[in-house]
């Protein structure tokens, strides 16, 4: 890994990368448009749809690379958009289409790239298909939510995002991260009759009344994570986000460590 | 200690090996063994009977060998336990068995310090004379074994016996008087390559190694063979577990590193049962541990079992795995020399390539280097399996031809059968026809023919052989084991069989060729790692070599090999059929039908064609349209 800025070129425009940055990351800060469906920024890079390839030219030499997780070296030559690179996007969302047609994002990239008439075969579960296995739900849930409720199950195309045991993850804090960064739509939760129900990933979480307006606004488990973390008092942390405001401002600031604290027991 | 330890091999009492690897197991050594010890204790004798790892000769399994003092090693094949009487007697009264000799071996090859211990002292008795040396049976002729140097001349359980052969000689070398460079320079001077399918230069991958800045490091050995039909790895482990656990010491010591791991399949059981033993051992003897032949270098090695995922000898499947975590690769932009296990230096190589590295330093980087073609050095050991006479393991020198390794040594094919291609690498490897037969087996030569050497598999096709089903067959291979992380293989690999699958049973269609060309680049070009990288290969070589026979199969709706059920009919010769009715019998639907001494028929619609028929037809009047 170089350890000072790195000067490179993407489609012949000079760019630098910060020390460990990925080419994704410098394309996107430019403005260059590079398609991909597994990269969000808040979690590692995984490298899984294969979306964001470049070919990079050092020399006489070349090779396709996933751009979010290709760290540059000095004087590389970056081509987010030629035949090759074009060519490879184009069988990749071939391929994707031909499992999930019915979802939009790949429909509207498949389009973009002359794949739309995919020449594969329908499955029979592909009115259904959703998910593209890019992994954010799991990365998420690891990483940023630190609960690792969700993993895969099986490999190939027996390959599932699924919970312990595909049955009710007892991890599973009902946050929705999942359901929120996943870019195909697959997964979805519900709330009904005071319960978050996770229906792709078979898991029912209690949601929390608010203390003032008796308003389910959260899970109970979600709740419990941050007033462990926030070391927030129960009030506080049992109150909704529209009630909390003038309430509850003064606690909420020195929970938060804004302001220096006070003995103040209750608000 | 070598020389006390030298006694313990061959102590001029009669001694019996029983080849007792796997592969013997599987032919019922173990009744041999059991069957020869109760001869032996029946009748009070003096005689010393000890199992034995594979010399490779699979095809002639049961295999025993006895040296009596004074005489010639002499091999007897294919025993069984009723030999044991015989060939007991004719030892007590220092005679040959001639039933079931094959071959006899003059002198003891001590490899690691070119000398050779003559067995015989004085003449050969006639009858020996009469048991052809190694040096006229045509399995061994053209063979050189480097790697399978002690396999089926020592008791794989008895560490004594590795040290009479020169055993842990080189790590002495090594680490007492050459320095950590020294060491590396040698190996990148040998010009050994990792013999586990990359075969990148194993000197260069040290030196990498030993430069990263971080610390700890690490050396692994990859013994997670999954390559269908291929098991040097496992021979090697079962016949000679020591060479590799001292190839790891003197790597661990030119690298810098103090832990070892040997990443081995849990399907392999005797495998795993002699590298505790031999980790023990060597422990014991203080080969392992803390200050290894006083030279202040520590070392230890621990035991992984892999549970089976073919995925997971893919260097950083295997080092993911090895941390706990699900094995499935990840890209290698940084190497894993570089950032490999826990993010630190880790230096990966096969069993096979460990084991070569003692004899690189003993017998030193020139003596090595003269052997094989100017870029792939030493010798290769190739699991030779399918469409030919001899099946088994043969260690050949880098640049021996396929023909000979097939024709000569593989002693051709078997009757009936006319050679069509061999695939070579494993299920990711190339199909090579007839064509390219003189071509050397090299590393950069298998690459040009869009195969590849892989871990040495290689599997010999006759006529019989469909090679749009033989692409399905890897192709299924690939499907299951792809651990589906990256797009291009995981749906390109299902897709692929899709397309083949279809041809097969005669649902091709126009464009299908060009979208597995379609498919191919983009698995090749985007795939994640290696595994979806190279799983093209098996149709691109069949496409490249084979293409009218994937033209017959969409376009004439024809299975040329006669193989594709869906595209074949059987059919009842009426000039030949006696009707005899044995195919009525043997039909299970009800298919045939005809008249006693008439000529009999096949009712299309209701033949399921499981060729039960033809089986069962002595008059060959069953014929294949």
């Amino acid at each position: 890994m170089e350890e000072k800025e790195v000067e490179f070129t993407i489609d012949g425009q000079p760019v630098r990368a910060r020390p460990g940055e990925t080419v994704l990351s410098v394309a996107t800060r430019e403005g260059i448009p590079i398609p991909a469906l597994c990269h969000h920024e808040a979690v590692s890079p995984y490298g899984a749809c294969r979306l964001c390839a470049v070919e990079v030219f050092w020399g006489k030499r070349s090779k396709l690379v996933t751009s979010c997780i290709y760290i540059p070296y000095e004087n590389d030559r970056v081509e987010t958009n030629n035949p090759r690179v074009r060519q490879l996007r184009r069988m990749v969302l071939e391929l994707l289409l031909a499992r999930c047609p019915n979802v939009e994002v790949i429909r509207d990239l498949a389009r973009e790239y002359g794949a739309d008439q995919p020449r594969f075969r329908t499955d029979a579960t592909a009115d259904t298909e959703r998910c593209i296995l890019c992994g954010l739900c799991v990365r998420v849930c690891a990483e940023v939510v630190g609960q690792y409720a969700i993993g895969y199950a099986n490999r190939g195309m027996e390959r599932v995002i699924a919970t312990p045991f595909a049955d009710h993850a007892e991890e599973c804090v009902g946050c929705g991260a999942c359901v929120f960064v996943c870019p195909t739509d697959a997964l979805h939760y519900e709330d009904i009759d005071g319960q978050r129900i996770m229906k792709e990933l078979k898991t029912t979480v209690p949601l929390l009344a608010c203390r003032v307006c008796g308003r389910a606004f959260a899970t109970e488990k979600q709740v419990e994570r941050i007033r462990e973390r926030l070391n927030l008092p129960d009030e506080l942390a049992e109150t909704c986000p529209a009630c909390r405001g003038s309430q509850f401002r003064g606690v909420m600031e020195e929970a938060l460590g804004l302001i220096p604290s006070t003995t103040s027991q209750k608000a | 200690m070598r020389d006390s330890a030298r006694k313990a091999l061959l102590n001029g009492r009669p001694k019996v090996f029983v080849g007792m690897a796997t592969c013997g197991l599987a032919t019922g050594a173990k009744k041999v063994f059991d069957a020869l010890r109760h001869e032996v204790r029946a009748r009070k004798l003096d005689l010393q009977i000890v199992e034995t790892g594979c010399n490779g000769a699979c095809f002639l399994e049961p295999l025993v060998d006895v040296v009596l003092p004074g005489q010639a090693r002499i091999t007897y094949a294919n025993v069984t336990p009723q030999d044991a009487p015989g060939l007991i007697e004719s030892i007590t009264e220092g005679k040959v068995y001639e039933k079931r000799a094959v071959g006899r071996i003059g002198a003891e090859p001590f490899l690691l310090e070119d000398a050779r211990k003559s067995y015989r002292r004085g003449k050969l008795a006639p009858e020996v004379k009469k048991v052809p040396p190694y040096s006229r049976v045509p399995f061994f002729r053209d063979q050189m074994h480097i790697a399978m140097r002690n396999c089926g001349f020592i008791d794989p359980s008895s560490v004594e016996e590795y040290i009479a052969k020169g055993g842990y000689a080189a790590a002495a070398k090594a680490l007492t008087e050459m320095t950590p460079e020294q060491i590396i320079d040698a190996i990148k001077k040998s010009g050994l390559r990792g013999r586990g399918g990359g075969g990148f230069p194993t000197g260069r991958k040290w030196e990498t190694c030993r430069n990263a800045h971080e610390e700890p490091k690490y050396v692994i050995c990859n013994a997670d063979e999954g390559d269908p039909g291929a098991y040097m790895d496992r021979s090697i482990i079962e016949g000679d577990p020591h060479s590799m656990i001292e190839g790891l010491i003197i790597g661990s010591y030119a690298i810098g590193a103090h832990t070892g791991y040997i990443y081995v399949r849990e399907e392999y059981p005797l495998a795993v049962r002699r590298v505790r033993l031999a980790l023990k051992q060597a422990e014991e003897l203080g080969f392992l541990g803390e200050n290894i032949f006083g030279s202040g270098h520590d070392f230890t090695i621990q035991i992984n079992r892999g549970a089976g995922a073919f995925v997971c000898g893919e260097s950083t499947a295997l080092m993911a795995s090895l941390e706990g975590r699900v094995g499935e690769p990840r890209a290698k932009y940084i190497h894993t020399v570089e950032s490999g296990l826990w993010s630190k230096p880790s230096c990966l190589n096969n069993v096979e390539t460990w084991n070569n590295v003692p004899v690189v330093i003993a017998r030193g980087a020139e003596w090595f280097s003269g052997i094989g073609t100017e870029g792939s050095k030493g010798t290769k050991v190739f699991s030779l399996v399918g469409k030919v006479n001899h099946v088994g393991l043969v260690e050949v020198p880098m640049g021996l031809s396929l023909r000979q390794v097939i024709e000569d040594i593989g002693g051709g094919i078997p009757e009936g059968g006319v050679f069509k291609a061999v695939q070579t690498g494993g299920p990711s490897g190339g199909c090579i026809p007839a064509e390219y037969l003189d071509t050397p087996v090299d590393f950069d030569r298998l690459t040009e023919l869009g195969s590849m050497m892989g871990s040495g598999g290689m599997i010999v096709m006759d006529d019989h052989t469909c090679m749009v089903d033989v692409a399905r067959y890897f192709l299924a291979f690939l499907k299951d084991e792809s651990c589906g992380k990256c797009v291009p293989c995981r749906e390109g690999t299902r897709r692929m069989l899709d397309i083949l699958t279809d041809i097969c049973e005669g649902r091709g269609q126009p464009g299908d060729i060009e979208l597995l060309g379609d498919l191919a680049t983009a698995m090749v070009d985007g795939s994640l790692c290696a595994l979806g990288g190279s799983a093209p290969n098996p149709v691109l070589t069949t496409l490249k070599y084979f293409g009218d026979e994937y033209r017959a199969h969409i376009e004439e709706k024809r299975c040329p090999a006669k193989v594709c059920r869906a595209l074949i009919a059987y059919r009842i010769n009426p000039d030949t059929c006696t009707g005899c009715t044995l195919c009525v019998a043997a039909c299970p639907e009800n298919a045939i039908s005809g008249e006693k001494k008439q000529p009999h028929t096949i009712d299309a619609s209701k033949c399921i064609k499981c060729g039960l028929c033809a089986d069962a037809c002595r008059f060959d009047a069953v014929e294949v349209v």
